[in-house]
């Protein structure tokens, strides 16, 4: 029996400053291999908020469970500053993926390098069988070589996707991954991303505003409202 | 249980992995590379030459100083009476190098005789002995009757070293005029610039031979058999004293102003070159603090506005698992990297300006004495002052590239 890679319960995080603080609750969300949640909501409500602290770059203020791959993580919040941050570190490092909005890549280093970084910062030297399937896939051999500058958004975004797959994440945490690409493109990355997360069992969040595509894949999704005055309450 | 992931946390992000991207970095932003190795450049290299010169001028002025032995000597301008207690206690004082005693200075005169055509009337004597800074390198005489001649007297003698001569008194001894001579052996010459005018170095009891001979004195070492019979010597009238350094000759000299001895030695031009070596160093050291200044002032605006250019860059970094410190030590990795290519262009500027000041210059200076010049450790010196300049540069600048958080990453701000 496969367990839930994310777990949360009443999870509540606070942003801004003294005069403008809003909240943002979720109240339960869980995730297991393979599946995938659209995070939605209208601008501004807190998506990439909530994803940032998902992925453990921000510090929550307070949550009955929090836990990923079993991890206990709502035990680290109280820790000193220090240790969290090496912790999360660790666990960012190891277990998961990010997909950024845009850019994402290292400029001074090429696509393949750029791929093969997650992979060679753990010490390691072979890259996730996938990538090599995606790389053939999505035609990236000839670009291999390339700088960053020298690709087109939406081959960034292709190349980012890759590399967050390079060791095989426990999560995979996209933030508006095709909200910088033409309808066509967005389709086809969007496609791609629930495809292999489908195939390879990869638990994934994704941040979007584009309805239509949620619809299209029929993926569950997290709905931010405004429940009062600096308020969201993410529901499934 | 225990979960997949939680069994891989221990291990931490490579080092030498951040190191290699920082250096990648460098090289991809070659431009912004070029400003900071170009304003480490121009400050490390002006500031070695000038060194150069100050360091070349002042141990060639120092050189001069040090390669002529009587810049080391304290002269006594009037005879004294000097015992044995006296001589001892001048030994044990500081900076004193050499003592020897002196006869009266009318007495420090001989012939020096090989034949009827080689032949030197009145010759300086002086006494010599281990030690003696005139000697230098060259051989003590072990024995009365060996002696150290000048380049001088050797040449008007014709003589070379291993050969012999005699060296001849004269005294009137109840109004008959006597001669008394020995047979010298030649142990060593001195070069040319130790005493230009003909001199020759003799033992001390030799030349206090000379001197009781003179005295009217029976002297059995110059085979005279007139005369008083010989008494223990028990003081003389003057010495031979050299400090055991320049730096030592002006303390040497207050030192026997307290005994009551007037003396005379070159403390003004030894104190003349001790005053440019201040003075310059002086000038030196306010030159490099103000451009020091101005290229950790260049170097933290080139730093800072990196770090923000960089600011996605590094917290992609950071999102991936690399700590705050690695961002401080990436951006340090990277200033010190620069800091050393500027240096070592600036080494070659030093070099480039050296070979000008001393071939080229040298030709417009009559004594062709032109020096610009440094010593390995002053490189080294050099090297770790930029290095450790850069990075208390960075410690302020890499602060904020500590103050990056993650999330700044994913964010299209």
């Amino acid at each position: 029996m496969s367990r839930p890679v994310l777990s949360i319960a009443q999870l509540a995080l606070e942003r801004g400053r003294n005069d403008q603080v809003f909240r943002i609750d979720v109240p339960k969300l869980e995730l297991m291999p393979g599946e995938i949640v659209a995070i939605v909501g209208p601008s501004g409500c807190g998506k990439s908020t909530l994803l940032e602290t998902i992925g453990l770059l921000l510090d929550a203020r307070h949550a009955e469970r929090f836990s990923i791959d079993d991890i206990d993580i709502r035990a680290s919040m109280g820790l000193s500053q220090a240790k969290r941050e090496a912790l999360w570190a660790r666990i960012r490092q190891h277990g998961l993926g990010f997909v950024p909005q845009t850019g994402g890549l290292l400029p001074f280093l090429n696509v393949w390098q750029n791929i093969c970084l997650p992979v060679q910062m753990s010490g390691g030297n072979t890259v996730d069988p996938i990538v090599h399937l995606l790389i053939r896939r999505l035609n990236l051999e000839t670009l291999l070589c390339r700088m960053p500058r020298e690709l087109s958004i939406g081959e960034r975004q292709r190349v980012s996707f890759v590399r967050s797959l390079a060791r095989r994440p426990t999560l995979l945490l996209a933030d508006e991954p095709t909200a910088a690409l033409d309808p066509g493109l967005s389709q086809e990355l969007f496609a791609l991303i629930v495809e292999i997360a489908r195939q390879e069992s990869i638990a994934t969040l994704i941040v979007t505003h584009e309805w239509d595509l949620v619809g299209q894949f029929s993926l569950p999704s997290l709905k931010g409202q405004a429940e009062s005055a600096g308020r969201v309450v993410f529901n499934a | 249980m225990p979960s997949s992931l939680s069994t891989k946390l221990h291990a931490r992000p490579e080092q030498s992995v951040l190191f290699g991207l920082a250096l990648k970095d460098l090289f991809y932003d070659k431009k912004i590379s070029l400003c900071v190795v170009a304003s480490v450049l121009a400050v490390v290299g002006p500031l070695l030459l000038l060194f150069g010169l100050k360091f070349g001028i002042v141990s060639q002025l120092r050189g001069e100083l040090l390669s002529d032995p009587r810049n080391k000597e304290v002269q006594m301008t009037a005879s004294a009476r000097l015992d044995e207690e006296w001589f001892a206690t001048l030994r044990k004082a500081s900076g004193v190098g050499f003592v020897l005693p002196l006869t009266r200075s009318l007495n420090t005169q001989a012939d020096l005789f090989v034949d009827g055509r080689r032949f030197l009337e009145n010759v300086e004597l002086i006494p010599t002995a281990a030690g003696d800074p005139l000697l230098g390198d060259l051989s003590v005489p072990t024995q009365d009757s060996e002696v150290v001649l000048s380049r001088t007297a050797a040449d008007r003698l014709k003589l070379e070293v291993g050969d012999t001569l005699n060296l001849r008194v004269v005294r009137t001894l109840d109004k008959t005029l006597e001669r008394a001579q020995m047979q010298v052996r030649v142990r060593a010459i001195l070069p040319p610039q130790a005493i230009s005018r003909p001199a020759v170095l003799i033992t001390l009891p030799l030349l206090i031979a000379v001197e009781d001979y003179r005295d009217g004195v029976k002297v059995a070492m110059l085979s005279s058999v007139t005369g008083t019979e010989p008494a223990r010597r028990s003081h003389f009238a003057r010495a031979r004293i050299y400090a055991d350094s320049i730096d030592s000759v002006e303390r040497v000299a207050e030192r026997l102003q307290e005994l009551g001895i007037e003396t005379n030695s070159r403390v003004a031009e030894i104190k003349s070159v001790q005053a440019i070596d201040r003075v310059l160093g002086f000038v030196f050291a306010v030159i490099a603090w103000a451009a020091a200044l101005g290229c950790a002032a260049s170097m933290i605006g080139a730093l800072m506005a990196n770090i923000e250019r960089k600011r996605k860059d590094l917290a992609l970094l950071r999102l991936f698992g690399y700590g705050r410190r690695s961002m401080l030590s990436y951006v340090i990795a990277q200033a010190l990297c620069l800091t050393v290519i500027g240096f070592g262009l600036g080494c070659a500027m030093y070099f480039i300006g050296s070979y000008t000041f001393n071939h080229i210059l040298a030709i417009h200076l009559t004594r062709g004495t032109f020096v610009c010049r440094l010593e390995f450790i002053h490189f080294g010196i050099g090297l770790a002052s930029a290095m450790a300049i850069s990075v208390v540069v960075c410690a302020f600048g890499g602060l904020l590239a500590t103050k990056i958080e993650p999330a700044e990453s994913l964010r299209d701000v």
